[in-house]
């Protein structure tokens, strides 16, 4: 600041111009004169110095030139000297009050921190585009009936066929059949018996997608088809890793499959995952024999990619596909119902199910990053406060208020910065943490990561951050007057002061309610989830997943097998009971049959209700812990000759036989063949944990039989523990058996809470987080409040003012900016409240528990935060508060 | 045989920053004294010499000033800086090296 008093002003163009003149006229008219004094005439000593000066015009342009080059020099250096000792400066104040510094910082950092890394996972979810060619141009399409209650139904083989057959605006057409965790092949003949994931793809998928093979090829055409040669496996990059040691020699190599020779044709690149990260192999779909899959157009299994044809829109797509479903709809009866097609980009198909969620957390995580500049702002106006003498000596000194604001903007920028970096390694953890709590939740997560893009984004949120809580102190500081400041040594513009920070604490209150309410909710919610009785009692259970091959033990006699597998297990000491359904529950649903009771008819037009149907064991429902309100499970003597049953859900019960008893009725699917119900037992949930169950049926295994069995026992000790006994007793039977997967029923309760476990974890860390900042703030703004008032409140108890009315006085205002925080932040958590709906479970998003918690628990807050403060300004001497003017 | 010499690139800055070690001159100044020194020998015109001055003042070998001179007019002065004396310190040794090989070839022992 003073080196800049003593400092020569800029030159200008036109000053540089005259003073290079002026330099040349000087020269001339003293040579001039010299030669005058030697006797020369005016006229001839004049000519002979211009004449001995040589090109005049010429070295007055290049004088200039190299002038304003030497000014522009100057005025950079000048620049740059100014924001190094702006810097030097800053980082001298800084380190003068490391109380400020260091809060203002780790406050910064959590802020930037925590919306980076939000937001690199946001950037690589919704952001990237997906690994494939010309990404844009690949949709999903789905079938969908024409009452609109199944908008996204998978697709049957066949229709699939006549899709790719009739299309014309999209350049090719895919289907996959590929259900995590239950689609598998059984490799044998090498080592132990091995259930290798596999997605069934038909010809078109891989050039639909348009990726290439890394290593070897892609299967032809004519291998991917019935009478082809379709026996050929292309391997995942990773199973080809793990089970080949990436060595290409396992290319034209065979596997055996099912029991059958396959041949390795190719290797996916790593960035090749699509439909899901778990397929280890691809395999036509034709090679799945009729008796699994038969090929008929009511059997909707495949998921279908299609690529539009260039500058085709999604509309002129979807009509393509409504009017070829419609065609097929009109031409086959099965297909009568299913008039349309559904048609979404890819990239929505997959992340949609996540989008909302993120965005949500998205707003919610810049609300803490706001947060925390506008409790920045506040301690940094609590500082220009106490600057105001200082910033009056130098606006005295001559330092214009331009410089002074320069000043506390680098100032600002400094610690926005250091926040912004620190904010990065939060950021770095921060993703790392999120991607753990989400694992298995967040599609294309593989794509999120600390990148150039989000680093970019760190830095213009520091930036963002820097301006925004630098600005309103700067502005204020730098208008200071310099009069009344240095007379009253700092004690001016206090109430104009208290009233921006106070303004500011009731925004910091208001973000945290409405954090603090998504979280009570979410919580609310979560705690629900966790009470509702799924139907069955997950404790001590096992769960064993395996596929019977039909080929091995035949056609018929495999009942047999899967009977005496049953039973051996039973024999386990330590098993107290065990039985088998298809699909664990939220593991499957199980197809769905039209099994209506007899005599019912559904309404013209309508098509016949279908029902999720499990195929179950005798003593499946004893040993899950499933009550059985009326009649009987299945028992072993429900078999292939004896009479077919059927067991029923109380969902299903309530809607075809209310207020009667429905054991002893008759159902059937459409007239022919009728079972009985022997049972009713209670609702399970079968598909989520937060969905309402539906109607379900249960018809036995052993008379309706599939070949993928979940095997379950009730264990007395912990299951974990029985997993090798049990999978021995299966392997006594065969000792070839592949197992697909074991795991508790525990396990999979966690797995389906996973997701609303994280939502409720992430709101609950935001709500401390937003909380313990807006107390602060109060805090903050009451403290200061105190010493700035400290004169008038020693005047007030001198004249005899009551401790306790003192002590009122600052609650009164440290309440007040809670209440009036409140109020403005929970009609914005009111005006949100739709947008978390979806998020939540058995509770509306206008929860009144969850809202007056929040508002309890601020006042309380509040009241805490003011007592400190509070009972300061009880003590203050009089006498000392005054002589310290 | 008594051609004036042209004058070689880069010797005019010597000459120019040897003058201004006497003390702050300005262009009039630091002409008349390398004349008075070369008359015979060196046919220096003004043009280049004051081109020189400011590209000395660019690079910071020099600094100028506006002064009085001696019949009291409003004259830039040029003063050496101290990297201007380097400078100088620099060039005159390898001006002296350079003569000396010139006539070691000139004047064979």
């Amino acid at each position: 600041m003073i080196r800049r008093l003593f400092q020569y002003p800029w030159r200008s163009h036109a000053v540089i111009r005259s003073d290079v003149d002026d330099e040349l006229r000087f020269h001339l008219d003293s040579r001039q004169q010299a030669l005058m004094a030697t006797g020369l005439s005016v006229d001839a000593a004049r000519a002979r110095a211009i004449r001995e000066f040589g090109d005049i015009d010429e070295a007055r342009r290049y004088m200039q030139h190299v002038d304003n080059d030497i000014e522009t020099n100057r005025r950079r250096k000048d620049y740059v000297r100014d924001v190094m000792y702006d810097l030097k400066y800053a980082l001298r104040s800084l380190r003068v009050s490391p109380t400020f510094t260091i809060v203002a910082v780790l406050t910064l950092a959590i802020g930037i921190g925590a919306n980076t890394a939000v937001f690199s996972v946001v950037h690589g979810v919704l952001r990237q585009p997906l690994p494939f060619p010309n990404p844009e141009r690949l949709v999903r399409v789905w079938s969908a009936n024409r009452s609109g209650d199944s908008p996204k139904a998978s697709v049957s083989a066949v229709d699939l066929d006549d899709w790719r057959a009739q299309r014309r605006q999209f350049e090719d057409i895919g289907g996959w059949e590929f259900a995590s965790g239950a689609s598998g092949l059984d490799l044998t003949g090498s080592g132990q018996p091995q259930r290798v994931s596999t997605a069934f793809v038909s010809p078109g998928f891989f050039t639909t997608l348009g990726v290439g093979a890394l290593h070897g090829r892609l299967p032809y055409e004519s291998e991917m088809v019935r009478g082809g040669d379709d026996r050929v496996v292309v391997l995942s990059f990773p199973y080809w890793q793990r089970n080949f040691g990436a060595s290409t020699t396992v290319l034209n190599t065979t596997l055996i499959l099912r029991g059958e020779p396959y041949r390795v044709v190719g290797v996916m690149p790593p960035n090749f995952r699509f439909p899901s990260p778990s397929v280890e192999i691809y395999v036509p779909f034709s090679t799945i024999p009729d008796q699994s899959i038969p090929r008929i157009r009511p059997v909707r299994i495949m998921g279908v990619v299609a690529r539009l044809k260039p500058n085709v829109t999604l509309d002129q797509a979807r009509a393509e596909m409504n009017v070829i479903t419609g065609r097929l709809a009109a031409q086959y009866p099965e297909n009568a119902t299913w008039t349309h097609a559904t048609v979404l980009p890819l990239h929505e198909a997959i992340t949609g199910s996540v989008q909302n969620a993120l965005l949500v957390l998205f707003a919610a995580v810049t609300g803490v990053l706001l947060m925390a500049c506008v409790n920045v702002a506040s301690l940094v106006l609590t500082r220009a406060s106490a600057r105001e003498r200082e910033i009056g000596v130098r606006v005295a000194l001559g330092a214009t208020r331009g410089r002074i604001l320069r000043q506390l903007v680098t100032e600002s920028m400094v610690l926005a910065l250091a926040g912004g970096v620190l904010g990065i390694g939060v950021a770095v953890v921060g993703t790392r943490v999120l991607l753990a709590l989400s694992a298995g939740q967040l599609p294309l997560s593989e794509a999120v990561g600390v990148n150039p893009t989000v680093l970019l984004f760190a830095l213009g949120a520091s930036l963002f951050a820097g301006i925004l809580f630098g600005a309103a102190p700067a502005l204020r500081a730098s208008s200071t007057n310099l009069q009344g400041a240095l007379r009253a040594g700092g004690r001016t513009s206090t109430g104009a002061s208290t009233r921006l920070r106070s303004a500011l604490v009731i925004a910091q209150v208001a973000f945290a309610v409405v954090l603090a309410v998504g979280a009570g909710l979410t919580t609310r919610s979560f705690n629900a989830l966790l009470h509702v009785d799924p139907g069955f009692t997950p404790d001590h259970l096992l769960a064993v997943n395996f596929t019977i091959n039909t080929d091995r033990h035949g056609d018929t006699a495999w009942k047999q097998y899967y009977s005496d597998v049953i039973t051996r297990v039973r024999a386990v000491p330590g098993v107290t009971s065990a039985g088998a359904a298809q699909y664990a529950p939220f593991k499957g649903m199980g197809e769905r049959n039209a099994l209506v009771p007899v005599g019912y008819v559904a309404r013209p037009g309508e098509e016949p209700p279908a029902f999720p149907t499990q195929r179950i064991s005798d003593a499946y429902f004893r040993t899950i812990g499933t009550r059985i309100l009326s009649g009987r499970e299945f028992l072993p003597t429900d078999r292939g000759n004896a009479p077919p049953v059927v067991v029923v859900n109380e969902a299903y019960a309530k809607a075809f036989f209310p207020g009667q008893n429905a054991v002893g009725k008759e159902l059937t699917v459409g007239g022919s063949g009728r079972l009985t119900i022997v049972g009713v037992v209670g609702d399970i949930r079968q598909s989520d944990v937060a969905e309402a169950p539906g109607p379900l049926l249960y018809v036995s295994n052993l008379q309706n039989g599939r070949v993928k069995v979940t095997l379950v026992c009730r264990t007395v000790a912990d299951p974990l523990t029985m997993t090798r006994s049990i999978r021995d007793a299966i392997w006594s039977v065969d000792r070839d058996q592949p197992i697909t997967s074991i795991f508790t029923f525990n396990d999979i309760m966690q797995e389906t809470l996973a997701r609303p476990r994280l939502v409720t974890v992430l709101f609950a860390a935001f709500g401390v987080l937003g909380l313990t900042l807006g107390a602060l703030g109060i805090y903050g703004v009451l403290a200061f409040l105190v010493t700035q008032r400290r004169r008038e409140i020693g005047v007030r108890i001198a004249l005899g003012a009551n401790a306790r009315r003192v002590y009122a006085m600052i609650m009164r205002h440290g309440v007040g900016m809670a209440i009036a925080g409140l109020v403005i932040g929970i009609s914005a958590a009111l005006a949100l409240s739709r947008f978390v709906q979806s998020l939540l479970f058995g509770i509306p998003a206008t929860d009144p528990y969850s809202y007056a918690g929040v508002v309890l628990l601020f006042l309380f807050v509040a009241t805490l935060a003011g007592l400190l403060p509070a009972r300061r300004a009880m003590r203050v001497d009089p006498v000392i508060a005054m002589q310290q003017e | 045989m008594r051609q004036p010499m042209d004058l070689l690139q880069g010797t005019l800055d010597v000459l120019i920053l040897r003058t201004l070690v006497w003390g702050p001159m300005h262009g009039y100044a630091v002409s008349r004294w390398i004349r008075d020194r070369t008359e015979d020998t060196l046919q220096i015109e003004d043009a280049p010499l004051y081109k020189a001055l400011h590209r000395l003042e660019k690079a910071e070998w020099v600094t100028a000033q506006w002064g009085l001179s001696e019949n009291n007019r409003r004259a830039r002065f040029y003063r050496l800086t101290p990297a201007g004396r380097k400078q100088l310190k620099a060039e005159e040794a390898a001006w002296r090296s350079y003569a000396k090989a010139v006539f070691q070839v000139l004047e064979p022992a």
